[in-house]
C-alpha cells in the first residue's frame, strides 16, 4: 500500500486557505447554483471553482477524476436522453434512435451538479493535509471522530486506489494477466472488485483500532505539532462565502 | 546452469534514493539466504527478481527471460514470490481458494491444482483450515497460507521474504522442512531472513545486502566467520558461534551440535 | 501497589466454542519486564489485547475475570482512556499506523496530539524516539512507502514516544535486523529501569532469556509457569508446551552442565562460564 492521500504538496495561495474555508466553498459551490438554478449559475461555479484548481496548480490530478466520473455521466446522459419519463421533443436522430431535448438537457443539468462537486472537492482534496482537514475541525470545536469520519470518506477513493494496486500485484504474481490488451486489463478488473470492498472493510476496521490505541478517542484537550496557519483573510474569505450563500437565498425568495 | 542472471542492476522508487546500486549475481541450485539491515533493499532486489518491478538500468533474466520483456503473469510460471507482508498477498474468502488461485492461472487443469493445493496444505499443517476465511486466522497461519499458495504453484524459483514471521518453534522446523524438500526437488530457493540461526542451520549459500550492493557472498560458515563486515553490516553471528568464538574456539561453528560435538571430542 | 493485576481473566472470541484465555491470573510490579512466550495460537496476541481492554471493548465476545491498571479496571474505561496509561505495538506493524499523516515525524506526533502533549515537549519526544528507533533519517518519509522493518520501528516509535505506564509489544522485533532487534531490546530494558512496566510477545527466545526478568508461559489460553527464566527455561516438560529453550540451554543440557541451583544456564554468559571450564 501507498500514499493515502490524494494530496498535492504546493505553495500556492489555495494551497494556504485554510481547511474550513474550503469546507465551506464546497457547500457554496453545490448549494448556490440549486438554489439560483439557472444554467448560468452553475456554469459560473464550475469555471471559478476550475480556476482555483489552475491556481493550486492540480489541474493533472483533477483529470483522471473528471475522466473516469464522465464515464459514468455520458451513459447518464445517453440514457436519460433515450428514456426520460418526459421526453417530447426529439433533439435529433441517429439511425433508429431518437434523442430527446428534455431527457438530453436533464441530464446534462445533473452532469454539471456532479462536476460542480467533485472539482469543489477537489480543491479540498489536492491542496490539503488531511491532517490539517481534522485538525482544522477539531480546533473549531467538533469532536475528533467527526474529524476523522470526514478525512476517511475523502481517504476511501486513494485508499481504494492503493488496495487495487496491492491486489493487483497479488494477482498477476501468480499469473493472472492484468497488463497488455484492454481485453486483458477489462478482464482483470472484475475479478478485483470482491477482494477490494473486503480489504477495505477490514482495514477500516484495523485503522479503527490503531486510532483507539493511539488515545485518539481520549477526552483528554488535544495540542498540534503544528500550529495553526492563520491566515489574516481567512475570516475574511468567510464572511465572503456566507454573504454570497445569503444573497442567492434572499434572491430566490425575493424572485 | 544459472537459473537467474542480474546484470548491472539498478533501481530508485520515484523521488527517492538509489536503492540499488549496480548489483551483478548469478544464481544457481543452491538455497540461498540473503541477510542485511532493515531497508538495505532485499525486498525491493526480489520484486525486480519476480519482475513487478522492473530494472532502471540493468537486466534481469529469469531462466533466460528478461523480465523487462515479459509480463508479470507470464514469468509466474517460472518464479514465485511469498510476500513479506501476507496481507498483501491474500485476497481469496475461503483458504483453498487462495492456494489453487495460482495454480488455476498458471494452467494447471482443475484436479491437478487441488491436488497441488491440498499437499501445499498439509505441508504447512493447515489442511484442517481448507475452508476458512484467510481472515479469521491468525498472522502466523495467514503467513503459512500465503507459503502454501506459492509452493502449489510448482515453479521452479520459489523466494520467500522472511517466511519466519511470527513463527513458532515447531513453525521454524516446518518451514526448514519444506525448504529442503523443495531443494531435493531440484527448485532454486531464495529466502530472505533475519534469523541468523536459521540461516546457518539450512542454506548452501548466504548473500549479505549492505545500502544496495553485496558486501560477502559465500557459504554460511565463511560469512559468518567474518565478524567485522557482518557488525557493519548491522547483523551478528548466529548465537552458537559467539558462544564458540567467546570460548577461544577457533572455527567456525554453525549449530548447537557442532559445539557439543566440539565440547566431547577427546583431548 | 501492584501496577498490573489480571484476576481469573476468561475470554472467548465471537463464534468461536473454545476460551482463548482460560483462568489466566498473575500481577506485574512497577518497572517489571515480563516476556511473554507461548506456542502459535497460544492466546499471546489475545492476552495483549485484553490488557488494553481491546478486548472485550472492541474485540465483542465472552469475558470474565478482571484485569486492574494501577487499580483501574480495564473492562469498565474507554479504550482511549486505558491508552494513555498503557501502550501496545501490534503484532503486524502495518496496522498499526495512523494513516492521516504524511510522514514520519508526523505519525509518531500523532500519539502525543492526543495525549495533549505541549508542542516544545512533544518535539524533544518525537526525537528521541526517533533516535532511539534509528530511523531519524526517514523523518520525512511517508509512513506507507517504508520498508516491513522501517515501519516495525516506526510503530514502536509511536508507542514509546507516549510514554505509557505499561507497554505491551507484540512480537515487536519479528521484522528487525539482528542489531536493530537487540537495540529494542536495550531500550525497553532501559525504559524498565526507569519505571515503565513490559510486557513482550517473542519467540526470540535467548534474547528473552537475557532481557526479560521474568517470563510468562501460555499454552491454549492457559498460564503455564510465570518465573525467572532460568526457572522456566529449565522445565524438562517445556517442549510439551511448544517451545524450545535457548539454544545455549540446548548445548549444556547435552553436556549435562548445571548451575548452582540446579538450573540450566539460559545465556551465553552464563554458559561460557559452565562450558569454559570444561575446555580447560
Ligand atoms: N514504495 C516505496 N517508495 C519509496 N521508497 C521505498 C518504497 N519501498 C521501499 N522503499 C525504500 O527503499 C529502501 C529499501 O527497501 P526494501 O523494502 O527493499 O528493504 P528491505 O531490505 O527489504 O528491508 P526490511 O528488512 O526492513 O524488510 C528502504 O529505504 C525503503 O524505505
Ligand atoms: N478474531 C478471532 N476470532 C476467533 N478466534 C480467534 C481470533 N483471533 C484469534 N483467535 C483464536 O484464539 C486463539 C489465540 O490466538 P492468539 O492470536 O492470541 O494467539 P497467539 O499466541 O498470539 O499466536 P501467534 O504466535 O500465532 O501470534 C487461537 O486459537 C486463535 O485461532
Ligand atoms: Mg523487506
Ligand atoms: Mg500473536
Amino acid at each position: 500500500m501507498k500514499t493515502l492521500s490524494l494530496y498535492q504538496p504546493g505553495r500556492s495561495i489555495i494551497h494556504k486557505i485554510d481547511p474550513v474555508t474550503k469546507l465551506l466553498f464546497i457547500i457554496l459551490a453545490i448549494f448556490v447554483p440549486i438554489i439560483i438554478g439557472t444554467w448560468g449559475a452553475a456554469l459560473l461555479t464550475l469555471l471559478i471553482s476550475l480556476s482555483f484548481i489552475l491556481i493550486g496548480r492540480v489541474f493533472k490530478k483533477v483529470l483522471p477524476i473528471l475522466g473516469f466520473s464522465s464515464i459514468i455521466i455520458l451513459s447518464v446522459i445517453i440514457i436519460q436522453g433515450l428514456f426520460y419519463v418526459n421526453n417530447k421533443a426529439p433533439l435529433f436522430t441517429l439511425g433508429p434512435v431518437t434523442v430527446y431535448r428534455e431527457g438530453f438537457y436533464y441530464a446534462l443539468n445533473i452532469a454539471l451538479r456532479i462536476y460542480n462537486i467533485l472539482v469543489a472537492v477537489s480543491i479540498l482534496v489536492l491542496t490539503t493535509k488531511p491532517s490539517d482537514l481534522i485538525e482544522a475541525l477539531v480546533r473549531k470545536g467538533f469532536s475528533p471522530r467527526i474529524g476523522y469520519i470526514f478525512s476517511s470518506v475523502l481517504q476511501i477513493i486513494p485508499q481504494m486506489m492503493s488496495t487495487v494496486d496491492t491486489i493487483s500485484d497479488a494477482q498477476r504474481s501468480r499469473g493472472l494477466e492484468t497488463e497488455g490488451r484492454l481485453s486483458a486489463r477489462i478482464k482483470a478488473f472484475f475479478p478485483l472488485i470482491g477482494p477490494v470492498v473486503m480489504n477495505s472493510l477490514i482495514s477500516t476496521r484495523e485503522r479503527a483500532m490503531a486510532l483507539e490505541v493511539r488515545a485518539f478517542n481520549s477526552k483528554r484537550k488535544k495540542t498540534f505539532l503544528h500550529e495553526e496557519v492563520k491566515t489574516g483573510y481567512s475570516r475574511f474569505l468567510q464572511f465572503i462565502l456566507l454573504a454570497i450563500l445569503l444573497a442567492a437565498i434572499v434572491w430566490r425568495v425575493l424572485s | 546452469m544459472n537459473k537467474i542472471k542480474v546484470k548491472n542492476l539498478h533501481f530508485t522508487y520515484s523521488g527517492g534514493q538509489e536503492v540499488l546500486t549496480g548489483l551483478n549475481l548469478h544464481f544457481d541450485d543452491r538455497s540461498t539466504a540473503i541477510i542485511g539491515q532493515n531497508g538495505a533493499g532485499k525486498t525491493t532486489f526480489v520484486k525486480l527478481l519476480k519482475g513487478l518491478l522492473k530494472p532502471i538500468q540493468g537486466d534481469v533474466w529469469i531462466k533466460g527471460f528478461n523480465t523487462k520483456e515479459h509480463t508479470v503473469a507470464s514469468l509466474a510460471r517460472h518464479i514465485g514470490l511469498v510476500f513479506q507482508n501476507p496481507n498483501d498477498q491474500i485476497f481469496k474468502s475461503r483458504v483453498i481458494d487462495e492456494v489453487m488461485f495460482g495454480p488455476l492461472n498458471i494452467g494447471q487443469v482443475e484436479q491437478e491444482a487441488k491436488k497441488n493445493a491440498v499437499n501445499a496444505l498439509d505441508m504447512v499443517g493447515l489442511s484442517g483450515q481448507a475452508e476458512e476465511n484467510p481472515y479469521d486466522l491468525s498472522l502466523s497461519d495467514r503467513k503459512l497460507v500465503s507459503i502454501a499458495s506459492i509452493v502449489a504453484m510448482n515453479t521452479d524459483i520459489l523466494i520467500f521474504d522472511e517466511p519466519t514471521i511470527a513463527q513458532d518453534f515447531c513453525g521454524r522446523e516446518k518451514i526448514k522442512k519444506i525448504i529442503s524438500h523443495l531443494r531435493k526437488e531440484g527448485k532454486l530457493i531464495i529466502t530472505i531472513i533475519h534469523d541468523m540461526d536459521f540461516v546457518a542451520e539450512t542454506f548452501e549459500r548466504t548473500i549479505v545486502f549492505h545500502r544496495g550492493m553485496v558486501l560477502l557472498d559465500g557459504e554460511p560458515r565463511e560469512v559468518f566467520s567474518q565478524e567485522q563486515e557482518l557488525r557493519e553490516a548491522y547483523l551478528e553471528q548466529p548465537h552458537v558461534t559467539r558462544l564458540a568464538k567467546k570460548l577461544g574456539i577457533k572455527e567456525t561453528l554453525l549449530t548447537a551440535e557442532e559445539l557439543i560435538d566440539y565440547v566431547k571430542k577427546p583431548g | 501497589m501492584k501496577r498490573l493485576v489480571v484476576e481469573d481473566l476468561k475470554y472467548r472470541y465471537p463464534l468461536s466454542q473454545e476460551l482463548a484465555l482460560n483462568d489466566i491470573s498473575f500481577a506485574v510490579e512497577k518497572g517489571e519486564f515480563i516476556g511473554i512466550v507461548g506456542p502459535n495460537g497460544a492466546g499471546k496476541s489475545t492476552l495483549c489485547q485484553a490488557i488494553t481492554g481491546l478486548a472485550p471493548n472492541f474485540l465483542k465476545g465472552a469475558y470474565g475475570g478482571r484485569v486492574l491498571v494501577d487499580g483501574m479496571e480495564v473492562a469498565k474505561e474507554e479504550i482511549a482512556e486505558i491508552a494513555t496509561h498503557v501502550g501496545i505495538v501490534f503484532q503486524n506493524p502495518f496496522t498499526q499506523i495512523a494513516g492521516s499523516k504524511l510522514t514520519v515525524f508526523e505519525e509518531v506526533a500523532f500519539g502525543l496530539e492526543n495525549l495533549g502533549i505541549p508542542r516544545y515537549e512533544m518535539k524533544k519526544r518525537i526525537e528521541e524516539a526517533l533516535e532511539l528507533l534509528d530511523i531519524a533519517a526517514l523523518r520525512d518519509r511517508n509512513p506507507f512507502d517504508l520498508s516491513g522493518g522501517q515501519m516495525q520501528r516506526l510503530a514502536i516509535a509511536g508507542i514509546i514516544a507516549m510514554k505509557p505506564e505499561i507497554i505491551v509489544l507484540d512480537e515487536p522485533t519479528s521484522q528487525l535486523d539482528p542489531q536493530g532487534s537487540e537495540e529494542v531490546f536495550q531500550a525497553v530494558q532501559n525504559l524498565s529501569r526507569e519505571g515503565m512496566t513490559v510486557l513482550m510477545v517473542e519467540h526470540k527466545i535467548e534474547k528473552i532469556a537475557a532481557y526479560a526478568d521474568k517470563v510468562l508461559l501460555l499454552c491454549a489460553g492457559k498460564l503455564i509457569d510465570f518465573e525467572r527464566p532460568p526457572k522456566v527455561f529449565s522445565r524438562e516438560d517445556l517442549e510439551d508446551y511448544g517451545i524450545a529453550p535457548p539454544v545455549f540451554t540446548r548445548v549444556c543440557k547435552k553436556l549435562n552442565i548445571k548451575t548452582a541451583d540446579g538450573l540450566y544456564p539460559v545465556t551465553l554468559k552464563e554458559a561460557y562460564d559452565k562450558v569454559v571450564k570444561i575446555l580447560e
